[in-house]
């Protein structure tokens, strides 16, 4: 009944406050059924989880209270009053997915690829369209990054399947 | 006192070896080049350069850090007063003013006035923070674990409660935090917590990770998500850097009440720079004579905030170093700087570590001094780093976070956190929840329950230990006052309103 009146920005930022209260539930959930090893302290190891748990749920039903009541929050960036702007999913998709491959391509295809893959992507997200030069940039900042962490700094990256072609 | 003063000339003759001053002028460098870029502040400059240093010893790693958290923050004041995108809260004021100052072709000046305003109030904090820091560490020797726990809760309050607009956004982003620092062993017993069978999150959540990724990814998916990305045009800057003497006349006493007010600020946990910025402006405006130059372009209104910030960072070092205890974002990416080399700041690190410690007192003097002679010279080259095009710079930005993330432990792992925190930064930015607390009770989290526990064992499990003797209950009495007495003021406010 009440869903039905609230604006589409008002529903979201009510999954947004449920899901603290739900997530101090699931912490109580995960601190009671703890193994606790052979232990002879004083406080127990599950008070303190049991008090944040607490205190997430709370805190989860006070923002609950507020966005019912109509206390919105404003979104970064804009100010108090700003119109409601709906988000585009696509582009946060492009820069998700982005990451994503550079998870999955660092330990499999290696730092330079990787690096390549995930700056592109995003520079695509962000609304650049110059695919070629944008290859050619990402290429150049993965290989400068990882030369000078790899080799200035020692710090071990993956080389992948570049590996034994940089010495 | 003297034997103070001697410990920072120690401290001087540490920087002043040909390699740890190269460190501290590649500091310099670094810190303003990352903190230049439109939408990184200074938390996440550190952050992100936070690899670079893993493999240099520990005195110039953090001569280094001392030198890009000054350069850092000058280099946002320039963003802010160029490009009016503030890098961080501390910089949306500089940003009204001099953003207006430099519409109005005055951008010299107002660069200039943040420039020497930064360095007169860094150079003033960090005096205090040299003599102030090791007093109150002396202090802090005689505080039981009672009486953190209540400086630890005091923190949480005021920087989940005074940061944003919204009160109970500010506690969501705290218990977030809070279940963040949760997860893996219990320190004690060695309970796994949250970790659901996954090794790698035995040893806990990187707390590097949690901080690049909150807000270089956070940020990056919220501006891919709105989509409304217009390159942001940066101003003419005409003729040079510098104060006319009627400038210099209008700036030095804001330059001197902004340090008087942000350092206080920084030491006491008040939540960030953003209260000092704002007040300092507030008061520039009630004292100025010329009223209605504010709103477009006063040149006090940049001179005040800006050295409040500078002043209001050093301040922050203060319980940071004495204590342990971080109370803005920027404090805790330095706290774990200082923990990647095994050294754990507190009452004890004067004693035990001084060398590295007054080395970094010293280099904060060498690094702001470094900053004042690069920085107005260099102001042409870094106006350059402001026409990056956004979607190479975000593209470059992500690429680099993820980088920080996985040079720590070498794992995959910790960039599938580093993802998970991003949507989460992605969210709070979206429903207008402050970043800070969560960064605050991820770090503060497991220490308030180290102290927790302690305070329990001394006492054998009587729990009136946490309220017993007079510190505690003095931090306590502040806490209520801080917490209830704007409610209180406020339902006066309304109820004489409806009356």
């Amino acid at each position: 009944m009440i869903l039905n009146k609230l604006s589409k920005q008002a529903k979201g930022e009510l999954a947004f406050a449920s899901s603290f209260f739900l997530l101090g539930l699931f912490v109580a959930w995960d601190t009671s059924k703890m193994d606790i090893p052979q232990d002879n302290s004083i406080v127990s190891p599950q008070t303190f989880p049991y008090m944040v748990a607490t205190f997430a749920s709370l805190v989860g039903l006070g923002l609950m209270l507020d966005v019912l009541r109509g206390k919105l929050g404003i979104p970064d960036g804009n100010e108090a009053g700003d119109p409601y702007t709906p988000l585009n999913f696509k582009t946060m998709g492009v820069v998700a997915a982005a990451i994503g491959m550079h998870v999955i391509l660092l330990e499999t295809a290696g730092y330079v690829l990787a690096a390549t893959v995930c700056f592109w992507g995003v520079a695509y997200a962000f609304g650049s369209r110059k695919i070629l030069k944008d290859l050619l940039i990402s290429l150049i900042f993965a290989v400068i990054v990882y030369f000078s962490f790899s080799k200035g700094l020692n710090i071990n990256l993956p080389s992948g399947i570049f590996e034994g072609i940089f010495k | 006192m003297g034997n103070n003063f001697a410990m920072l000339l120690d401290g001087f003759q540490t920087v002043f070896t040909p390699t740890n001053l190269m460190f501290g002028l590649l500091g310099t460098f670094l810190g303003t080049l990352v903190g230049v870029l439109p939408g990184i502040g200074p938390a996440l400059a550190i952050g992100l350069l936070l690899p670079i240093t893993l493999t240099v010893n520990p005195t110039s790693a953090l001569i280094m850090f001392a030198a890009i958290f000054y350069g850092a923050m000058y280099g946002g004041s320039t963003t802010s007063i160029l490009l009016n995108t503030p890098g961080e809260s501390g910089s949306v004021i500089t940003a009204l003013e001099g953003n207006k100052m430099a519409k109005a072709g005055r951008a010299g000046a107002a660069l200039a006035t943040a420039a020497i305003g930064s360095f007169v109030a860094g150079t003033i904090a960090t005096i205090l923070l040299a003599f102030g820091a090791p007093v109150l560490a002396e202090f802090a020797l005689t505080i039981q674990p009672a009486g953190y726990l209540s400086l630890i809760i005091l923190a949480f309050a005021t920087v989940g409660t005074l940061l944003g607009a919204s009160r109970i956004r500010g506690l969501i982003a705290l218990s977030m935090g809070l279940v963040i620092g949760l997860i893996g062993a219990d320190l004690q017993s060695g309970a796994l917590r949250l970790t659901f069978g996954n090794l790698n999150a035995i040893d806990g959540i990187e707390t590097v990770t949690v901080i690049v990724a909150i807000f270089a990814l956070g940020e990056t998916l919220y501006l891919a998500s709105r989509h409304t990305m217009v390159q942001a045009s940066v101003l003419q800057m005409n003729g040079k850097a510098w104060m006319t003497r009627q400038d210099f006349k209008r700036s030095w006493k804001p330059w001197l009440r902004g340090t008087a007010i942000g350092f206080p600020l920084g030491v006491i946990p008040a939540g960030g720079s953003e209260v000092p910025t704002f007040l300092s402006y507030g008061v520039e405006k009630a004292l100025s004579k010329n009223k209605d130059e504010f709103g477009k372009g006063a040149i006090e209104g940049v001179a005040c905030p800006e050295a409040a910030n500078n002043a209001n960072a050093a301040g922050v070092l203060v319980p940071m170093l004495a204590l342990g205890l971080p109370t803005s974002a920027t404090a805790a990416v330095v706290l774990v700087a200082f923990q990647s080399f095994n050294i754990q700041p507190g009452p004890m690190l004067f004693q035990t570590n001084p060398e590295i410690v007054w080395g970094l007192i010293a280099s904060l003097f060498v690094g702001n001094f470094l900053l004042l002679v690069l920085n107005l010279p260099l102001i042409r080259f870094w106006v350059l780093l402001l026409k990056i095009p956004n979607h190479y710079l975000y593209a470059g930005i992500t690429t680099f976070a993820l980088l920080g993330a996985y040079a720590l432990n070498n794992s995959t792992f910790d960039l599938q956190v580093a993802l998970a925190v991003g949507v989460i930064g992605f969210l709070f930015r979206r429903f207008g929840v402050p970043i800070t607390p969560l960064i605050i009770g991820a770090i503060l989290g497991p220490l308030s329950e180290l102290y927790f526990k302690r305070a329990l064992q001394i006492s054998q499990g009587d729990w009136g230990i946490l309220v017993a003797g007079t510190f505690p209950k003095v931090i306590y009495g502040i806490l209520i006052v801080v917490i209830i007495g704007p409610l209180v003021w406020n339902f006066k406010k309304t109820f004489a309103i409806k009356k």
